[in-house]
């Protein structure tokens, strides 16, 4: 069962047991009282709406799941930078659970900060790009499906978004405008200087990352999520594009600015960078999207570079796409606590001197691969 | 670099460039009262390699001049400005690096007129030095590039460090 | 982009201390800078007329926190030189163990902020970790973690605790194998050695004219260690090298203090082997000679001298205190004009500030 029918037979069941009362209205009210409950019944109760209630309610569910496991990447991001870094972590606030709430009390802390708009920033483009910002973040998360099974999909066969992995990327691409924009609005100079250099950062880091995805598409034939991750049932494709996985790597670490590339934000020199003039839970909604960003990315290379949720079959296929993604993210920590933080002119010579050779490079072997005939 | 972190490898120690090679304390004070013969005075050994000597305001800047240029005095370490009763005394401490010895020049002036020149442009360590003199004692330098305060505020109005001031 | 005067401090997580540094930009580049010090401004100079000599002690410590032990060491030399006095071997060994372990924790702190500055958050927590084993030696030794109050006029306060030899050597055994492991995690990574190499160059007659001392000076090539080419205390007898490297980068400058940590680790074995037994203290008179008195120590940041003027009495009557960072923050704008703004931090990291003994 894929979680259309999941959810349709939810929002079915639902939709009777409303629909006991309308009728019930319609058959009791007299006159044109009666024949407007009864009409409402039967709009409730057809296919447009239902349909309708039927993919708010798997946004509903794949959007929570994909918080909550948000608050888990959290909760790894500060235990393992503390076992690293040979300190505790979090450790207090669900003592027995090792500290797994602290992100939850984090939250309620910055709600009840109080929010300030500098007086002369522009109020339209302050206000405007957090919300751009967040948004497009989480709609990568709604287009990538954990299984074949549990994904959004807009009829009951399970087919999910026709151009799922370039929409993907698409959304991803949004980030750095809205970056820009929030830096120059706050009418800060640091924050100008912050924003110019991580819209630079990310639009550099675009382009190998393109190309790497570019080769997945290329040798999977398609650009659907299903089709891409049905095509390394033999192997995956981070094996014969072992250079574009890291190149891809690589630039999902630039895109979500974590160090070695967060100069933008770095502490030592512009104190928040572009999230300098920004408080309480905006600030805090930046902080989120970070962790939505790497579990977006640890996704895609899932998807796209480690087969998916192909797995052995004693754990279903959802928990495997979880486990891999993880581990994506794993890494990204491990690679982070060991490396100084790059400087602005030298990262964007990486970007464009080294990484987009072997972006390149990578294309040809995966049309050489493909012709080849060997996946 | 080898297992204890030392290193025997020639490039790795150099010496400061000198003009004089090897000119202990004697020969400093033959140099010195040679070139002045009417300023300075009072030569003492302290210790090894430390010698002090007199000198009137007037010569400061040429000897300094002398100093750096043919004795191979490449540092200047201290400028201490002290009051007694009846004078102000400038302290120089300049030290070789080359030769290993430390001069201790000291110079003074009347309580009325507390200026002496500067030595900022013949090394560069005296500008800040100079200035604290300056902002804590009230000795004034002439030719300065910059005589301003620099540890208290720009538009106070006393010189802490004179013993008429009482907090 | 026109040029602007970008303010850096003096609230600012890089300048570890309170001081401003105000950079003009072009751009990225930097076309001129100007440091501002006097924030930390204590007057202690004439805190000092207003005290007897031994009540000085412990405001010396606080010259500078960062390595307190090497200013009320200068004190108690500049005060022993003014009245003549003449200090006992073991307290004279006891000095040279407990300055040693001063540099090495004074150093720990400077690679724990310079990495840390420069995104390497694992250096800043494993430098601090080794940092605590010399903090507890001096925390049995003198009963402080910061500020020691521990030299005395004529010797030491007390003798060592028991079993503090054994604990020294144990401690620096474990010394040694971390500098290895930090060779490895600075050494090889590609990123420090490029946010390092070429940056900040101090020419040699520059370091020497502008008053730069300490380990920028002698990563600047000129080979002069006051421990070494003016010695005091028992220095003349222990063995050990000085460290210089030719680059007069910021690369230079963190490897003469690595290079350092291994030689105070020398130096320590061989004052613990060596100590004698005796006397660690002699009773100072009261007041002090009329006359001057002068001394002169490798502090962990360059070179500290302190001028006493003694007028007969119990106080001094004027206490001149030179410190090294008060000099070579004079010379920052010849360091930093012409690179980017990014360097600044490893610029000025590099050169390891302490406000204290900046402000006084």
């Amino acid at each position: 069962m894929n979680l259309y029918e999941f959810s349709y037979g939810i929002i079915h069941w639902l939709v009777d047991l409303v629909n006991h009362l309308w009728y019930w209205l319609g058959d009791w009210l007299p006159w044109a009282l009666g024949d407007f409950f009864t009409a409402v019944g039967d709009f409730a109760a057809s296919d447009g709406h239902l349909s309708v209630m039927t993919m708010l309610l798997e946004t509903l569910i794949i959007v929570i799941v994909a918080l909550i496991n948000v608050l888990n990447f959290l909760w790894i991001f500060r235990k393992l930078s503390g076992r690293i870094l040979d300190f505790y972590g979090p450790y207090y606030v669900g003592y027995r659970i090792g500290g797994w709430l602290q992100n939850l009390a984090d939250g309620m802390k910055l709600f009840v900060k109080e929010i300030i708009v500098p007086a002369k920033a522009d109020k339209v483009g302050f206000l405007l790009a957090p919300i751009i910002y967040v948004g497009s973040s989480l709609l990568i998360l709604a287009t990538i499906p954990f299984s074949e099974n549990f994904g959004l999909s807009t009829n009951p066969s399970g087919e999910y978004v026709p151009a799922g992995a370039l929409f993907a990327i698409a959304a991803f691409a949004i980030a750095p405008f809205t970056i820009l924009l929030a830096g120059w609005s706050s009418n800060n100079k640091y924050t100008l200087i912050g924003g110019m250099r991580s819209a630079a950062q990310m639009m550099s880091y675009e382009i190998p990352l393109l190309l790497t995805v570019a080769s997945v598409f290329l040798l999977a034939g398609s650009f659907n999520f299903v089709d891409i991750v049905d095509m390394q049932h033999d192997i995956w494709f981070a094996i014969p594009l072992f250079i574009g996985f890291v190149v891809f790597l690589v630039c999902l670490m630039a895109e979500v600015e974590i160090i070695p590339f967060d100069l933008p934000e770095a502490e030592a020199e512009l104190v928040e960078g572009w999230t300098t003039e920004y408080g309480g839970m905006r600030f805090g909604l930046f902080y989120m999207t970070t962790a939505v960003r790497s579990y977006a990315g640890g996704a895609l290379a899932t998807a796209l570079f480690l087969g998916g949720w192909h797995g052995p079959s004693f754990i279903p296929d959802e928990i495997w796409f979880l486990i891999k993604a993880y581990l994506v993210f794993t890494v990204f920590m491990w690679v982070t606590w060991s490396l100084p933080r790059v400087r602005i002119d030298q990262m964007l010579g990486i970007g464009w001197k080294r990484l987009l050779p072997l972006a390149v490079l990578n294309l040809f072997i995966a049309a050489v691969v493909k012709s080849a005939g060997w996946v | 670099m080898n297992e204890d972190g030392g290193s025997t490898r020639k490039e790795d120690i150099e010496r400061a460039p000198s003009r004089v090679d090897e000119v202990p304390e004697e020969r400093l004070i033959r140099a010195l009262m040679d070139s002045f013969p009417n300023s300075i005075t009072d030569f003492l050994r302290l210790k090894d390699g430390v010698v002090r000597a007199k000198i009137e305001r007037r010569d400061l800047h040429m000897a300094c001049r002398l100093l750096r240029d043919n004795l191979g005095f490449e540092h200047l370490s201290m400028i201490s400005a002290v009051e007694y009763e009846d004078r102000f005394e400038i302290v120089y401490h300049v030290c070789s690096y080359c030769n290993r010895l430390l001069l201790e020049l000291i110079t003074h002036t009347p309580k009325d007129d507390p200026s002496v020149d500067s030595v900022a442009a013949i090394w560069g360590g005296a500008n800040s030095q100079e200035r604290e003199a300056f902002d804590l004692m009230g000795v004034k330098f002439n030719n300065h590039p910059r005589l301003e305060r620099i540890l208290l505020p720009k538009d106070y109005l006393y010189h802490p460090l004179r013993k008429d001031f009482r907090g | 982009m026109a040029e602007m005067w970008v303010n850096m401090g003096p609230q600012h997580p890089m300048t570890h201390g309170l001081w401003n540094l105000r950079v003009k930009v072009d751009g990225e580049t930097i076309v001129d800078a100007e440091p501002e010090v006097g924030y930390l401004h204590r007057g202690i100079e004439k805190l000092c007329e207003n005290r007897t000599y031994p009540q000085i002690i412990p405001i010396a410590d606080r010259l500078c926190y960062g390595s307190s032990m090497t200013w009320s060491h200068l004190y108690c030399m500049t005060v022993e030189d003014l009245t003549g006095l003449e200090v006992p071997e073991r307290a004279e060994y006891i000095r040279v163990v407990a300055i040693e372990m001063q540099r090495i924790a004074s150093h720990l702190m400077w690679l724990a902020a310079y990495a840390g500055d420069l995104g390497l958050s694992v250096g800043f927590t494993y430098t601090m970790r080794d940092r605590e084993v010399f903090v507890d030696l001096f925390q049995a030794l003198t009963g402080g973690r910061l500020t020691y109050n521990f030299p005395r006029i004529g010797g030491v306060a007390h003798d060592l605790p028991p079993d503090f030899d054994r604990d020294a050597i144990r401690a620096v055994d474990y010394m040694e194998k971390r500098l290895r492991e930090y060779e490895d995690l600075f050494d090889r990574s590609k990123i420090f050695m490029m946010r390092n190499e070429g940056i900040g160059i101090l020419r040699k007659e520059d370091a020497m004219n502008l008053g730069v001392t300490g380990p920028s000076l002698r990563a600047s090539g000129v080979s002069y260690d006051i421990r070494k080419d003016a010695p005091y205390s028992v220095y003349p007898e222990m063995d050990f090298e000085v460290a210089t490297h030719k680059d007069c980068d910021c690369y230079a400058r963190y490897k003469v203090r690595m290079v350092e940590m291994w030689q105070s680790c020398r130096i320590i074995r061989q004052a613990i082997a060596e100590m004698p037994k005796g006397k660690w203290r002699v009773v100072a008179p009261r007041t002090a000679p009329e006359g001057t008195g002068l001394g002169r120590v490798e502090d962990p940041r360059g070179e500290g001298m302190m001028y006493v003027v003694g007028d007969g009495t119990d106080r001094p009557y004027r206490l001149k205190v030179r410190s090294p960072i008060f000099v070579t923050v004079s010379a920052a704008p010849k360091i930093l004009v012409g690179y980017k703004l990014a360097d600044v931090v490893a610029i000025m990291g590099g050169l390891d500030m302490c406000i204290g003994e900046t402000d006084r």
